[in-house]
């Protein structure tokens, strides 16, 4: 390091500064410029190409906050919960005759002197939290970076060594949690683990679904952040997004002084959001760089995506992976085929309300019994397979309390998040079994209906007071039930029928990785489908439909759904004759067990 | 002056020129502080803090003693965001003041002059006419000067101007308007008010400009640094409204130990120094001034947050809000949940870091200055206007703005021959075959021609349209597409309803405990669709709320102490499932509908969609899903309108489209429904078929409308009348109605049976010709087909399932259309 890449990852505002000046000196006009970028983006992007340098920042969570210091580049992994509109600042200034610009800074460096000439630009406000229902392993640790950072600022010995410390334990509850998935051991350890965000979400006790309330994503223990962004057109980023931003941290001690008199100066015109959010808890961060996080991005060793090239290997991790499913299923089959179909879908098209690609499944003949076992070992293999997991529990009390819909608060200005503000690829387990009868109120019935919109639609309602808005969203959604839920109405339904109870099975991290890159590989993949095969396709479809008139073009928007998946998971990127008889062949064998 | 106006007319706003010159907009920055100021002089403890001299939003040309002005615009400064081309209004005092001096004065920055600008508006009111108005008389007086003398007379205190006028007039002067709106606006007061001087010398308010309508509208998502300090327009729904903040803008103070008055102070720079001393020279204790409220003159102000309407905001984010300032008689113009377009100034202010700063942020505040409000649904203009007739019906967004080209590109829709086939291809393209259901949506849409007779008697225009469906038909769906269709559509499901849900009710408000009135869907939906899902499954009291509804279109209320009748001019689009979920076939469509016919009678249109098999449907569905999944959904589509095209082809038709009968039609309709009631004569058929009343030559009618209205035609020609009938028919599968059964021969229907089910008919028909072969003889006695069911059950190896008396006379049928034997009523007899 040394120069000006020393200066990016240390003293980004120094760099954004030199780089002004260069801007300047090549005719650069703040007065008309509007506050479009001079180059600070590129030189950034640059030096961050490569992922190495990207690790190289901070990852500001709970634990790092303590320790990171403000004016500072960090990253932040979050999905978008809010946005609050646009702030108008004060760009640039004039002092002496040469061009100062405040971008990228939130301290005002606005001179009060009446002779400044000042430029008023533009920056968008988000407000990020971390995504709801992150799994722990998506974290990267940033304690190898802490030490550095620590030697870097000259920090005290005495935090080292509690560094020391917190790194051992946390190695340790991170191979735990890839390895031993589901020992009593392991769970016990993950409640204490290093908390940081919104994994210790599900408190892991057998068989009390009730304690799995999540908490709104702005709870005590999760980090929400204010993003200034720039130079970023509004189509980029969006509601729900998970992104990662790359940026100035800044604490802005003049919020500080809001706080004591919030009568006089708020006339109402301010957003609040200063005062709502101080910047001791939410903070502040200057977005330089941004960047969607796909699933990939959360695997630490991106060596295994390369690997994954040949059908060959394909078709063996997805043999690992469904031994593994199958064993969890207690030896059934079907489910694990059909569970893993599940976990591959994803929303790749919408037509007017159709939602095509969606395939959620619903498990029957659960009872409370059976989802102590099996529900809890899949809920804790899925949480370590997929990134975004949460799990809903399907009771009376839940729906008529809970707040699943995000629901816009004018009086603070904020959208108060709800349950089912997800990022896209949230998987999603809805628990009927414990569902007893009782009434629903006003809330439960809006909640119900939310929770089918999302499942039939994919599709959550937000409400803004005077009007309704539809967000598309994309969850996979996974029901346990007892019998065929009607409040639930899954594409696909099958009772499971386990033969077994099979012990936990140990897998070590290395396979935990192969697995969790293959299903975000496969889920990535582009699909096609070919001339001849689709007259195949058709003609089966209307026979089978002549038939069977029940079927619905729902039932055959799923027979293809599942198609694509089966093909998929094999690596394959266009529809082969023999999936789409395998998976006939499995539609078939459900519809055995339907009746 | 007028500041020497009683202070006690508080409620006629500033009436100091000095203030009013700014008053639309003014005193923004003026809030926080004279609100301070106030509290400050209560307590009487001058605070020591300067306060940084705010208000005068424009440093504007006024009367004011001159001494406070320049000190105030120039300490302004700091501030304000210093805009490049904001001009400093110190300037711009010269230029007013200096209005009768040679020297040209110029607006800050910019090459404009004053003069000019003020000899343009001068121009503009007084020799701008409308276009119309010239070509007749050209010595009538210009349109504002008439509105001057208007206003003189009523003593208003605003004049409306149309900014489409200034630009037709001066497209320079509207340019300038709008670029260096806090300049031009005061010049533009400062004409008005020499010209009402001049008109009335005595006329002691002040009148004001009021922009509106600008040639461009904003979204509240572009609104950006470069907007700032400029006059826009943009639309929005009000979401907060604050409560009415009075604004002090002359104070009077009384001396404690004399009780002197002193006069009126007026509020400099957003404050008012109370006066250290009494003074009165008698007295002159110290720190004895105390505030007389009740002779202050204080102005309203409210601050209003705006939000983008659900339309403008992008897929993935959130809306964006604004916030507006409102003045004097702007204020409590709208309440949250009303929808505006908004005419006024963008501005940024500073924020202070705290109160007893001198420090700013360097992030501003934004807001808008309002100049002019307009309500969306219902325009204040239109307010005026004489009342709108009743018969265009307007429910379709009433400011869909159509443009020439629009228009245009609209005539020649409608000449295609092909459009009503087009319209009925667009409407709910997803949603595949139901054609002719689709047809009647759109008659619905497009409405038939209100009537309000002199005598009092009215017949609506408005069609209902009952879809009675197979499960998985996609009623739901084609419900919800026209909701989102008909701009005041409000879908309902009817397992949710209740009657007075629908209709209105009787309510307690929680804070004054007065009981009011709350409008229920159906007055919520006026001139609009309401949507009821679910209609089966409504409770019968419920239902019968509509009867009301659905032929007088209002909803009459009398509890509480409130007897009101409302509107609900509201078509009403329902479905149900037949009786027993699925379409039975053996019973009549009329038991298959379930729905009491006083009910039925009030649809104009009953639509029995089953799910018919056929192979070729089929094969469309399976290559559409087929198509849709592999992403070349688009190549499969058919040529069709989009959605906003459609609306607003549908709007503009209703609203200026009113088509008359032709007397060809007439004759057609007269025939058409003299055969209809025929049909409804079997002896014995009454209570199976849906019979015509009367009710439906008017339904009749109003399709026939709606059919024309489609091709923008103003004449209903015969073949519009044809297609009503056929519509009818079609839509009561009549086609395939047996008349003396009232079943729905699904024979005719269906046009491929499946195989096993022919295979069956096949079997019982060949058992029937052996038992008949085996019993009867040709023209021997007749037997009974219940006897003939007993011994095909007796016979029956050969069929497996069993046999209904209805599949028997079924077969019958069969066999006596071959000439095996022939059936008389209930017996058949061999040939």
């Amino acid at each position: 390091m040394g120069g000006p890449a020393y200066d990016c990852l240390t003293n980004p505002l120094g760099a954004v500064r030199f780089s002004f000046g260069n801007a300047l000196s090549s005719g650069y006009d703040p007065a008309s410029s509007h506050g479009k970028d001079w180059g600070v983006v590129d030189l950034f992007r640059h030096y961050f190409s490569d992922e190495s340098a990207i690790t190289q920042v901070p990852i500001l969570d709970l634990s790092s906050i303590k320790w990171v210091q403000p004016n500072t580049l960090v990253r932040f992994r979050g999905m978008i919960q809010d946005m609050l509109g646009n702030e108008f600042y004060a760009g640039a200034y004039k002092d002496d005759s040469t061009w100062r610009t405040n971008k990228y800074s939130d301290v005002s460096q606005f001179p009060d002197g009446p002779s400044s000439e000042t430029q008023v630009w533009e920056r968008r406000l988000l407000y990020c939290v971390p995504v709801p229902g992150r799994n722990q392993w998506t974290e990267c640790s940033s304690i190898e970076l802490k030490n550095r950072f620590l030697d870097l600022t000259g920090q005290n010995r005495e935090k080292r060594a509690r560094v020391d410390e917190e790194m051992t334990d946390s190695i340790d509850s991170n191979t735990l949690e890839a390895g031993l998935n589901g020992s009593p051991f392991k769970k016990l350890k993950a409640g204490e683990g290093t908390s940081s965000a919104s994994e210790c979400q599900l408190p892991m006790t057998d068989g009390v679904p009730q304690s799995c309330v999540i908490p709104p994503a702005t709870s005590t223990d999760s980090l929400p952040c204010l993003l200034k962004v720039y130079d970023s057109p509004e189509s980029d980023l969006k509601l729900n997004d998970v992104v990662e931003f790359l940026g100035v941290l800044t604490f802005d001690p003049n919020t500080m002084m809001d706080m004591d008199s919030p009568g006089d100066n708020s006339d109402d015109f301010s957003e609040a959001e200063s005062v709502q959010m101080p910047s001791g808890k939410v903070p502040r961060l200057h977005c330089l760089i941004h960047r969607k996080l796909e699933t990939q991005h959360f695997l630490h060793s991106s060596s295994l995506l390369t690997e994954l090239k040949s059908p060959q290997m394909f078709k063996e991790i997805r043999e690992s992976l469904m031994k593994h499913l199958t064993g969890l299923l207690g030896n059934d089959h079907i489910a694990a085929e059909l569970l893993l179909l599940h976990l591959l879908s994803k929303v790749h098209g919408r037509v007017d309300n159709v939602a095509v690609g969606k395939l959620s499944l619903n498990l029957t003949h659960l009872n409370k019994e059976s989802m102590s076992i099996f529900g809890t070992q899949l809920r804790d293999a899925l949480k370590s397979l997929l990134p975004f997991t949460q799990s809903i529990p399907l009771t009376i009390e839940y729906l008529n309390t809970a707040s699943l819909g995000p629901k816009k608060d004018y009086g603070t200005n904020r959208l108060v998040p709800g349950v089912l503000q997800v990022a896209d690829g949230t998987h999603l387990i809805l628990d009927e079994t414990e569902l007893q009868p009782g009434t629903l109120n006003s809330v439960g019935v809006e909640n119900a209906n939310l929770l089918k919109n999302l499942l039939e639609c994919q599709k959550v309602e937000y409400d803004f007071q005077y009007y309704k808005m539809e967000m598309a969203t994309d969850a996979q959604m996974l029901i346990f039930s007892e019998g065929k839920s009607n409040i639930m109405p899954a594409d696909m339904v099958l009772p499971f029928q386990p033969s077994q109870v099979n012990p936990l099975q140990v897998i070590t991290p290395e396979t935990a990785q192969a697995w969790r890159c293959y299903l975000a590989t496969c889920k990535s993949l582009s699909h096609s489908i070919g001339q001849e095969l689709q007259q195949v396709l058709e003609n089966d479809l209307v026979a089978a439909r002549q038939t069977d008139r029940s079927l619905g073009s729902q039932d055959l928007s799923r027979l293809l759904t599942m198609a694509r998946m089966m093909s998929v998971s094999y690596g394959e990127t266009s529809l082969s004759l023999e999936h789409w008889q395998m998976v006939l062949e499995l539609e078939r064998l459900r519809k055995e067990r339907l009746k | 002056m007028a500041s020497d106006s009683p202070p006690a007319n508080t409620n006629d706003g500033p009436s100091s020129p000095g203030e009013n010159a700014s008053s639309p907009i003014g005193n923004t920055y003026s809030s926080p502080s004279s609100l301070r100021s106030r509290r400050r002089a209560r307590s009487s403890t001058p605070s020591q803090f300067a306060t940084p001299p705010p208000p005068s939003r424009l440093g504007v040309p006024s009367s004011t003693p001159p001494t406070s002005r320049p000190s105030a615009a120039r300490s302004n400064r700091p501030a304000t965001p210093s805009h490049t081309d904001e001009p400093p209004p110190s300037s711009d005092d010269g230029g007013e003041d200096g209005a009768d001096d040679a020297t040209p004065t110029f607006v800050w920055g910019t090459n404009i002059s004053v003069q000019d600008v003020k000899s343009a508006i001068e121009m503009f009111v007084k020799h701008f006419r409308e276009a119309k108005e010239s070509s007749d008389d050209l010595f009538r007086e210009g349109k504002y000067m008439a509105s001057i003398r208007k206003v003189i007379e009523i003593e208003g205190e605003w004049i409306d101007v149309d900014a489409y006028d200034v630009f037709d007039y001066d497209p320079d002067l509207y340019n300038k308007m709008v670029r260096y709106p806090l300049e031009v606006l005061a010049i533009f007061d400062i004409v008005l008010m020499d010209i009402v001087s001049s008109i009335d010398r005595l006329f002691e308010k002040h009148v004001q400009v009021r922009i509106f309508n600008l040639r461009s509208s904003t979204s509240m998502r572009n609104l950006n640094p470069s907007d700032i300090e400029k006059m826009i327009s943009l639309k929005g729904m009000i979401i907060r409204s604050s409560s009415i903040i009075p604004e002090i803008r002359e104070a009077v103070f009384r001396c404690l130990v004399c009780g002197y008055f002193s006069d009126p102070i007026i509020v400099d720079r957003g404050k008012i120094s109370e006066p250290p001393t009494c003074l009165k020279q008698e007295c002159l204790a110290k720190n004895s001034m105390t505030l007389v409220h009740n002779r202050c003159r204080f102005a309203d102000k409210q601050i209003v947050r705006l939000q983008e309407t659900p339309d403008e905001i992008p897929e993935g984010g959130t809306p964006h809000t604004v916030s507006l300032l409102l003045h004097d008689k702007l204020v409590d113009n709208g309440k949250p949940g009303d929808r505006i377009e908004v005419t006024g100034i963008y501005r940024a202010m500073t924020v202070r870091v705290g109160p007893a700063h001198r420090t700013v942020k360097s992030v501003f505040k934004t807001y808008i200055d309002c100049l002019h409000i307009k309500k969306a649904s219902k325009t204040r203009m239109a307010a005026e206007d004489p009342m709108d007739v009743d018969n265009s019906l307007r429910r379709v967004d009433e400011d869909v703005e159509l443009d020439e080209e629009k228009l245009k590109k609209f005539e020649e829709l409608s000449k295609q021959p092909d459009i009503y086939e087009k319209l009925a291809r667009s409407l709910a393209p997803n949603i595949w075959e139901l054609d002719d259901v689709k047809k009647g949506l759109l008659c619905q849409l497009f409405g038939g021609n209100a009537l309000n007779l002199a005598s009092g008697a009215n017949f609506r225009g408005d069609i209902n349209i009952l879809l009675v469906g197979d499960p998985g038909t996609s009623k739901s769906q084609l419900l919800q597409y026209i909701h989102k269709l008909s701009p005041r559509g409000i879908y309902t499901s009817g397992r949710g309803s209740s009657a007075v849900g629908l209709t209105a009710y009787v309510a307690k408000d929680p804070e004054t405990g007065e009981t009011v009135l709350e409008s229920g869907a159906l007055v919520l939906s006026d001139r609009g669709i309401c949507c009821i899902d679910e209609f089966d499954k409504m409770s019968d009291s419920a239902r019968s709320m509509l009867h009301e509804v659905m032929e007088q279109q209002t909803v009459s209320i009398a509890k509480a102490g409130i007897i009101a009748s409302l509107n609900a001019r509201t078509s009403v689009l329902a479905c149900a499932n037949p009786s027993g979920s699925r379409y039975n076939p053996r019973l009549s469509v009329i038991e298959n509908i379930h729905l009491p016919p006083t009910l039925l009678s009030r649809f104009d249109l009953i639509y029995l969609i089953l799910d018919k098999p056929d192979e070729q449907t089929d094969r469309r569905l399976a290559k559409h899903i087929v198509a849709l999944h592999f992403e070349n959904a688009e190549s499969a589509q058919e040529e069709a309108l989009d959605i906003t095209t459609l609306t607003s082809y549908v709007s503009y038709a209703r609203k200026n489209i009113h088509p008359k009968l032709s007397d060809e039609a007439a004759e057609e309709l007269t025939r058409g429904y003299v055969e209809l009631r025929k049909a409804g004569k079997f002896a014995g058929s009454s209570k199976k078929v849906i019979t015509a009343t009367p009710r439906q030559i008017e339904s009749l009618i109003r399709l026939s409308e709606a059919l024309a209205r489609m091709r923008f035609s103003e004449w209903v020609e015969k073949h519009d009348v044809e297609e009503a009938f056929r519509l009818l028919r079609v839509a009561m599968q009549q086609s395939a109605t047996d008349h003396a059964t009232g079943t729905i021969d699904m024979d005719l229907i269906n046009t491929g049976v499946s195989a096993s089910e022919r295979m069956r008919r096949d079997i019982l028909a060949s058992s029937i010709r052996d038992i008949t072969l085996e019993k009867m003889q040709i023209g021997g006695s007749a037997m009974r087909l219940s006897e003939l069911l007993e011994e095909l059950k007796k016979h029956g190896g050969n069929i497996n399932t069993e046999i209904h008396l209805h599949d028997v006379r079924k077969a019958v049928g069969t066999l006596a259309s071959e000439g095996f034997l022939v059936t008389e009523g209930d017996r058949i007899k061999r040939i």
